[in-house]
């Protein structure tokens, strides 16, 4: 007869217990992203901020979606359509929403993730990470990725979605040609989320308190974007650079017209004059933006983590 | 070896934070010693690799902490004075973060911290955001984010400042428990001598940047050992001047007859007799004083450094004592 088998008994709270990591050991940068937005989620301003930017979304999609099946039923009952002015329709929605989007994507993402570096620093929470092994760039990755996920929800994610609606919708004749505007759409929001994260992130790592680098980086997006849309219209055109969001509608209408007559191009004939003159200059302008703040991010941390 | 240094130097502006710290120390449970300033905290942070120093070597766990710290931190784990919350997260979700950044799987880190918690002895208050907790229960906290990993070498900074007599009497008692019962080995920074007289089995003493011995806790005492109190049938002078040429220290007791002898570094007390029967007296008393960590730890600190007893090579020479 065989032995019955011994009970195990699993008694956890008894004296101190050791452990050896199963599998490989993870790197850091994706419990601290998930780790910051865990708690983003739990303050109220960060709901608000979210509901702000599905809100552009809704009008963005109302509009996408009204004008889409408006035509839709029209080809239906045999009126004619122009196939150019709805896609040139659309792109134009697309490029509203991106350009409106940046703005309250900058609003959350400042809600969000401002006190990403700053509250670290000010609650002395950075030996905390780098007392375990942590390096400077896992720690920076983490930073960048959590802010980073911020605007790749209320950019890019919605962006791809209303580029979807907009292809599932539209007449079977449009279809195929809306295909093309998930290029210069996507390319927007993700140079967008990029200059956005980079600089929020460069901006916290310079500041002290997560309030006061919130409305400093809204306050300095919103100043930048009025000052520099004012001296434009006062015939300085240089000053169309230190816009990001004008810099940003530069390259990505410059992308839908490189390799004209494509057939994106062909498509949006209304687009025909870029905001600022010189596209190289805009995407520099971009990336100047974006190492600023990288570049802070890098300082910051030389200075206060001496490895 | 637990830990080495070598030649460690470090200054902050004006400040010499180590002055040539060199040893090497080995034990389950290691009491770094020293006042406030002495360079204790310093000298973790070199450990840990947090701090580069300006010259020497540190090797810990048999890793070189200068030039591969991420190495040596992953077998580390560090509970430090600070603050050093996340405002915001409870105390379950801390430790179990700090097993995360450590490369411990999500569910892993999870099922480990509440094994952490359950042993520093924190019950449904790991649930809370730690902002709400007492000192007493966030040193708990972060003694748990230290051991998560189960690392091979905890570094406790200060754990008992600000806590009332029972938590530091729990605290004290699970450094013990870690030593005794297969937990990693620890090295207990404080200023308080009970502290490391209760728990530790070795001592690093520091003050001024510079490590004034290192060895075992009980070397530290039969320094002691060779202190007498000495009562003699004639006046004491003559028996003073002739233990001072055989290069005792020798002080006046409270009467004429009275004296208080150290012995020189392998003397033993038939010296004392061997004095008196030169100079025609006799002694009538002695005693040998007891062995008070608290008296040896005041003159290590106190400007003369304690010289550690012959034992394995391992354990450091005593420093000189800074100059100036």
């Amino acid at each position: 007869m065989a032995e019955p088998p011994l009970l195990e008994d699993r008694i956890h709270a008894v004296g101190y217990r050791g452990h050896t990591l199963r599998g490989r050991p993870r790197r850091a940068p994706w419990p601290m992203a998930r780790t910051a937005l865990l708690l983003a989620w739990r303050n109220r301003s960060t709901k608000f901020a979210l509901l702000m930017c599905l809100a552009v979304v809704g009008v963005a999609g109302v509009a996408l979606v009204g004008q889409l099946l408006f035509q839709r039923f029209t080809s239906g009952s045999g009126l004619p359509m122009d196939p150019a002015s709805v896609v040139g329709s659309a792109q134009e929605v697309f490029a509203g929403f991106v350009r409106a989007q940046f703005y309250t994507s900058a609003i959350a993402i400042a809600v969000i993730a401002g006190g990403c570096v700053a509250e670290d620093r000010a609650a002395g929470a950075l030996e905390l990470y780098f007392a375990r092994p942590v390096s400077r760039l896992d720690y920076a990755l983490g930073k960048l990725l959590g802010a980073g996920l911020v605007p790749t929800a209320t950019l890019i994610a919605p962006t791809l979605l209303l580029w979807l609606v907009a292809v599932g919708i539209s007449p079977p004749a449009l279809g195929a040609q809306l295909w093309w505007l998930g290029v210069p759409a996507f390319t927007a929001a993700a140079l967008g989320a990029f200059v956005l994260t980079t600089t929020l992130v460069g901006a916290s790592a310079l500041g002290q308190k997560s309030r006061t680098v919130s409305v400093g980086f809204v306050a300095t997006m919103l100043v930048l974007t009025g000052v520099g849309e004012g001296l434009v219209e006062a015939g300085q055109t240089w000053a169309g650079y230190l816009v990001p969001e004008r810099d940003l509608r530069t390259v990505v209408d410059a992308l839908l017209e490189v390799g004209r007559p494509s057939i994106a191009a062909q498509l949006v004939p209304n687009r025909g004059v870029l905001p600022n003159e010189d596209v190289a200059a805009s995407l520099l302008g971009l990336l100047v933006f974006a190492a600023a703040g990288l570049g802070a991010l890098a300082w910051r941390l030389r200075q206060d983590v001496e490895r | 070896m637990l830990l080495s240094f070598q030649g460690i130097r470090k200054q902050f502006g004006n400040t010499m934070a180590l002055a040539d710290v060199s040893g090497a120390v080995e034990g389950r449970a290691i009491g770094l010693l020293g006042p406030n300033g002495a360079g204790k905290t310093t000298l973790m942070k070199v450990c840990l690799g947090l701090i580069r120093p300006d010259a020497g070597q540190a090797t810990v766990l048999g890793h070189d902490a200068v030039a591969d710290p991420v190495t040596v931190r992953a077998r580390l784990g560090y509970a430090a004075e600070g603050p050093g919350r996340l405002p915001g997260l409870s105390g379950l979700e801390s430790v179990a973060y700090a097993g995360e950044l450590c490369g411990m799987r999500r569910r892993e880190s999870l099922l480990r911290a509440h094994d952490m918690l359950d042993l520093v002895g924190l019950d449904e208050s790991r649930y809370r955001p730690v902002e709400t907790y007492s000192t007493g229960m966030f040193q708990r906290v972060k003694v748990a984010m230290a051991l998560v990993h189960a690392p091979d070498l905890v570094l406790l900074d200060e754990p008992t400042s600000g806590l009332d007599p029972e938590s530091r009497d729990e605290l004290l008692d699970l450094v013990v428990h870690l030593r005794d019962h297969g937990g990693p080995a620890v090295l207990l920074s404080t200023h308080l001598l009970h502290d490391v007289e209760r728990t530790c089995d070795a001592v690093i003493i520091m003050q001024s940047g510079a490590v004034r011995f290192a060895g075992p806790l009980d070397d530290l005492r039969v320094q002691r050992a060779s202190e007498y109190d000495v009562r003699t049938a004639l006046p004491a002078p003559a028996l003073q001047a002739r233990l001072q040429a055989l290069h005792a220290e020798v002080t006046p007791g409270g009467r004429p007859d009275q004296l208080r002898v150290r012995l020189p570094a392998g003397a033993g007390p038939e010296l004392l007799w061997q004095a008196a029967a030169a100079t025609g007296d006799a002694v009538v008393h002695l005693h040998a004083r007891a062995a008070s960590l608290e008296d040896a730890f005041l003159e290590a600190v106190g400007g003369r450094p304690v010289v550690a007893a012959p034992a394995p090579s391992a354990w450091p020479r005593p420093a000189e004592p800074p100059r100036g």
